[in-house]
């Protein structure tokens, strides 16, 4: 990950991390906030909802009382508890009555507990109403509730029992409002609040016995574990309900009893309170804190942008001028733009370079003069050992000439053999040194590595047959691609380590030849069983003109990681002592596709 | 037909100032009686119309006197064999259809195209011959669907009674002319007007305010009206209220839920307080005074019955019961049924015009005779045809009600009265008490300008 990025990273993390924290906290004090205002309101209406149902109460009892006093009521008290009543001359007198004092209910019952006159249902005269012969103070008892069985379905009621006297006579006069979704609709309700009343005059929950001011209640059956509960426990309840997939919908509720005269349950009041003003106040929030947070991380963009020019463009430059350095550019050096760190570390980078610079001069030049020692020291060495036989020759001619002149021509035949011989080594020597400085250009062609390397160990059949000691292998990988390759040089290349192979091995041994693939690449290992290579020379192994050998050159090895790498590929050793050593060459299969160093004066 | 209960029960019931007042005033030529119904008529078929309004325009061969006994009408005549079985009717002579052509025994036997057996005898007679015995003949030749009437070329019919239609709005409005070649002579007054489809409480606002001269009133109109000082009349129970349990519902296929509620409804609690005495409790079909054999059949409470009848149903299904939400009369005796009936163990909801298991029906009884009146009822209640209208001898009648009553899918509940209201100025109004109106007799006094 880039600086640029991770600082863009960070700092978005940063804004994002508090625009989320912010509006988590405001959003939590919100809901807090409401939901304590919420509670609030939903006792204040719990209150007006009482007070209401106080106040019709007492409305009843006035109207009620008004009544008592009417000389219709008289008229029935008189003729209702006359010995064989005619209810047909009342029976109508209740819903006028009720009808001109706005009552949704009213019976007229005679001190015998029988109906003479019922305005909700006029069918009921003559039947009985014994829980009123109970012995309570009537006159002092105030609105209750009470189920009223009409004909179409039970309807709850808020009633009033008064009884007036008519000399011995007595009417009791039941009367009283509909607590119906009327009765609802004059409750005064804030905003986003509303009340719902369910009749519980049904043996099990009914939907359509719950009501709120627009009649019967949507989806009413979501309310009903909460409105059981209620049934079951007969007292106040909570409950949440989400009508829809929007969290908008939720609906917090509150529910209340509401208990008949015998504290039976006959009603549950429910408070809602919806959830939207708070939702939509809080995904408000969220989205004016989206809006921060991506303001906020646009910005960072930017101003990471900005920092990160200032910051890495130094650093990009000091990157690339230590990938030139890394490429062999050493004159390379970084403009110093500022007096910071990063311009200390672009001075001390341009310093770095010139030091080294310096350093590869004197290195190169004591190298250059190392490598004409060693080359004058393999020279002297080389040409030494022609040389002496060539002074042994010369001085037994001369001797041969002087002391033994009969013999000089026997004598002159035998050292110009060996002077022809030795001269003909010197050659030799000479040559290798003169390939080794002019390695050719590899001329690439599609080259099979396993049939080289079994044309190169049939090559060398002979000489492992007449050694006796070397035993050769080969482990060639099947389907092994064709690579791109100078046959000629690859072969030399081969011919080369299995020669330092056998060399390696003068008490005998094994020569192991294995060929395999690795992806795009093929390898080629040479192993043999003699006895290893220390570390140094292992480090110094592919040095031109080193050699542990006594005759050596010091440059088949130096050929083979020419070669090697003229065709794009790199050559490495694996050698403990005493565990012999491997040598692993590994060529692209397209090493024609590789840029080779083909000139001269690029290998020298 | 057998008309032994007559004398028992042809009483008229007159209220207050509802009494002829005709020998108080000399009669008086004259004018226009403005008459409301509920009902909207239609031209062509003038057997739907009620007996009153028929009486009008259409005569028949026979009419019945205040007692129900056959008088002359278009016969002036009439004589039978020992056996009863046949009857000779001489055409009155003069008598013209209100279009001028007279009346003969072919336009009659034309007319009575419904009988069989109608013989031409002479010019003047007509003869009806039957198989067995029938001594009710001139009684069924007095109802409304034996009028003898002439149909137009374009299919309106024209009657020969005591006033023509002159003027016939479809629905709305009629005007009924007086027949000046009336054989029993001008009707005092010119004209009858007739305004259809009337709701009841706007006829009886009408009459108040004077711009109506004879209207219907509902039973508790009436009581009101006449504890006003009113002038109102009651015919004879002219309608069955009946409770019928709805074919196919399968909450009430069960007889003994249907016996349950049947027995539990007191008829006598609901005549005395909703219905304000007026009318009869109904055990059958058919009212008393038209059999005389209503009262074999039980119309009592037996609530101990009724809870034994609805015990031996677990459980007891909840039934409902609907009524025509414009007349608040049925409402109150549903609502008064459903009472009842909770108290034999019957939960009934009552609701207002609803498929429901029950229903309260009323049904209006048309003609004096009893196998019409039956086959009436039994199409107006949807039940199958209980005997053909045209005959049956007095055990297939009374067999036939005993058996659709057998398995309570109609449970009779009370016979009905018409009631009507009169204005101040109409004089010598004489309605026969099976209904027939007589305007022909009926005059209007002069209005105070």
């Amino acid at each position: 990950m880039s600086f640029r990025t991770r600082l863009f990273v960070i700092f978005a993390i940063t804004i994002f991390a508090a625009v989320t924290l912010a509006v988590a906290i405001i959003s939590s004090a919100t809901r807090r906030e409401f939901e304590r205002s919420d509670s609030e309101r939903t006792q204040t209406l719990v209150q007006q909802f009482r007070k209401e149902f106080s106040q019709r109460g007492n409305e009843v009892v006035a109207r009620v009382e008004r009544i008592a006093e009417s000389d219709a009521a008289l008229r029935v008290a008189i003729d209702a508890n006359r010995p064989e009543p005619d209810y047909s001359l009342h029976y109508k007198d209740a819903r006028a009555l009720a009808s001109a004092h706005g009552l949704d209910f009213l019976e007229l019952v005679s001190g015998s507990g029988t109906i003479v006159s019922s305005a909700q249902s006029p069918a009921r005269y003559s039947y009985k109403e014994p829980w009123l012969l109970e012995p309570v103070n009537w006159n002092a008892t105030g609105a209750f509730l009470r189920r009223e069985d009409l004909a179409d379905e039970p309807a709850l009621a808020l009633e009033v029992v008064r009884v007036m006297n008519a000399g011995e006579s007595r009417l009791y006069i039941v009367a009283g409002r509909r607590l119906d979704q009327t009765f609802l609709a004059s409750l005064v309700l804030p905003p986003g609040m509303r009340a719902l009343l369910y009749r519980n005059l049904d043996p099990a929950f009914s939907a359509q016995a719950l009501v709120d001011s627009s009649g019967p209640v949507p989806e009413a059956q979501k309310l009903a574990p909460l409105i059981e509960n209620v049934r079951a426990e007969n007292h106040e309840a909570d409950d949440t309900i989400q009508w829809t997939f929007d969290a908008a919908s939720a609906e917090a509720f509150h529910a209340i009893p509401l208990d008949g005269r015998d504290q039976k349950l006959l009603g549950v009041l429910l408070i809602g309170s919806s959830h939207r003003q708070v939702v939509t106040l809080v995904r408000f929030i969220r989205n004016v804190g989206f809006a921060v947070g991506g303001a906020g991380i646009l910005l960072t963009l930017m101003l990471a942008a900005w920092a990160t020019s200032r910051v890495t463009s130094p650093v990009k430059q000091l990157a690339s001028g230590a990938r030139e350095v890394a490429a062999g550019n050493w004159q390379i050096q970084v403009e110093v733009n500022s007096r910071d760190e990063i311009g200390e570390l672009a001075h001390a980078f341009n310093q770095m370079t010139r030091q080294l610079v310096e350093q590869r001069e004197h290195l190169l030049q004591a190298e250059r003069v190392a490598a004409w020692r060693e080359l004058a020291r393999r020279l002297a060495h080389e040409l030494k050992n022609p040389l002496f036989p060539l002074q042994i020759t010369v001085e037994n001619l001369v001797r041969a000439k002087n002391q033994y002149p009969e013999q000089f021509e026997e004598v002159f035949r035998e050292s110009t053999a060996t002077l022809l011989e030795e001269l003909n080594n010197l050659k030799v020597i000479v040559g290798r040194f003169s390939d080794f400085a002019k390695m050719p250009v590899p001329q690439l062609e599609p080259l099979d590595l396993n049939d080289l390397v079994r044309s190169v160990l049939k090559l060398f059949d002979a000489q492992f047959s007449a050694s006796g000691k070397i035993r050769a292998e080969s482990d060639l990988a099947a389907n092994l691609p064709a690579i791109q390759a100078d046959p000629e040089q690859m072969k030399r290349a081969l011919q080369n380590l299995v020669l330092n192979a056998m060399d390696a091995m003068p008490d005998g041994g094994t020569v192991r030849i294995r060929t395999r693939q690795y992806n795009s690449t093929v390898t080629l290992d040479v192993s043999d069983t003699g006895q290893g290579l220390t570390t140094e020379e292992r480090d110094r192994l592919f040095t031109p003109y080193y050699t542990t050998k006594q005759h050596g050159t010091g440059l088949g090895l130096a050929i083979v990681q020419s070669v090697v790498s003229d065709h794009g590929g790199k050559i490495s050793v694996e050698s403990e002592p005493g565990r012999g050593s491997t040598f692993r060459m590994e060529l692209p299969v397209n090493s024609g596709s590789k840029p080779l160093i083909s000139t001269a004066d690029e290998r020298r | 037909m057998w008309r032994s209960a007559w004398p028992l029960l042809a009483i008229v019931s007159l209220t207050g100032s509802a009494t002829s007042v005709s020998a108080e005033f000399r009669p008086r030529y004259g004018g226009a009686l403005m008459l409301e119904l509920h009902d909207v008529l239609t031209l062509t078929d003038p057997g739907d119309w009620p007996a009153p309004l028929a009486g009008l325009v259409y005569d028949r061969l026979v009419e019945l006197d205040d007692r129900g006994r056959p008088q002359p009408g278009l016969a002036s005549a009439w004589t039978h064999d020992s056996e009863n079985k046949r009857w000779q009717f001489t055409i009155r002579p003069g008598a013209k259809f209100q279009d001028g052509s007279p009346i003969t025994a072919a336009s009659v036997r034309a007319s009575l195209k419904s009988w069989s057996d109608v013989e031409i005898s002479g010019e003047d007679t007509i003869l009806i011959q039957t198989e067995k015995p029938s001594p009710d003949i001139p009684i069924e030749l007095a109802g409304v669907r034996n009028a003898i009437l002439r149909r137009g070329s374009d299919g309106v019919t024209i009657g020969s009674g005591p006033f023509r239609i002159t003027e016939w709005q479809a629905g709305r409005h009629a005007v009924f002319a007086a027949n000046e070649d009336y054989w029993g002579g001008r009707p005092f007054l010119d004209t009858v007007e007739l305004t259809m489809g009337r709701p009841l409480r706007d006829q009886l606002i009408d009459l108040e305010l004077g711009k109506a001269d004879l209207v219907e009133l509902s039973l508790d109109q009436a009581r009101g009206a006449a504890q006003r000082g009113m002038r109102t009349w009651r015919s004879l129970p002219l309608e069955l209220m009946a409770l019928v349990f709805e074919p196919g519902h399968r909450a009430v296929e069960d007889t003994r839920l249907r016996r349950a509620v049947a027995l539990a409804i007191d008829r006598a609690a609901i005549l005395n307080v909703l219905l304000e005495k007026q009318g009869e409790p109904a055990g059958a079909l058919l009212p008393q005074w038209m059999t005389g054999w209503a009262f074999l059949f039980p119309a009592t409470r037996d609530l101990g019955r009724a809870r034994d009848s609805a015990a031996l149903i677990q459980p007891v299904p909840r039934l409902s019961l609907t009524y025509v939400p414009s007349d608040p009369l049925s409402r109150s005796i549903a609502e008064r049924i459903a009472l009842n009936a909770r108290e034999a163990g019957v939960v009934i909801q009552v609701l207002p015009d609803a498929k429901a298991d029950m229903r309260i029906a009323r049904v209006r009884l048309r003609s004096h005779d009893s196998a019409q009146s039956l086959a009436d009822i039994a199409a107006a209640l949807g039940l199958p045809q209980l005997i053909r209208p045209d005959g049956g001898t007095l055990e297939t009648l009374y067999a036939a009600e005993q058996k659709v009553l057998a398995d309570f899918r109609v449970v009779p509940l009370f016979y009905l009265p018409a009631t009507y209201g009169l204005s101040a100025r109409v004089r010598n109004w004489q309605p026969a008490p099976g209904g027939n109106w007589r305007l022909e007799n009926v005059w209007l006094e002069a209005r105070v300008p």
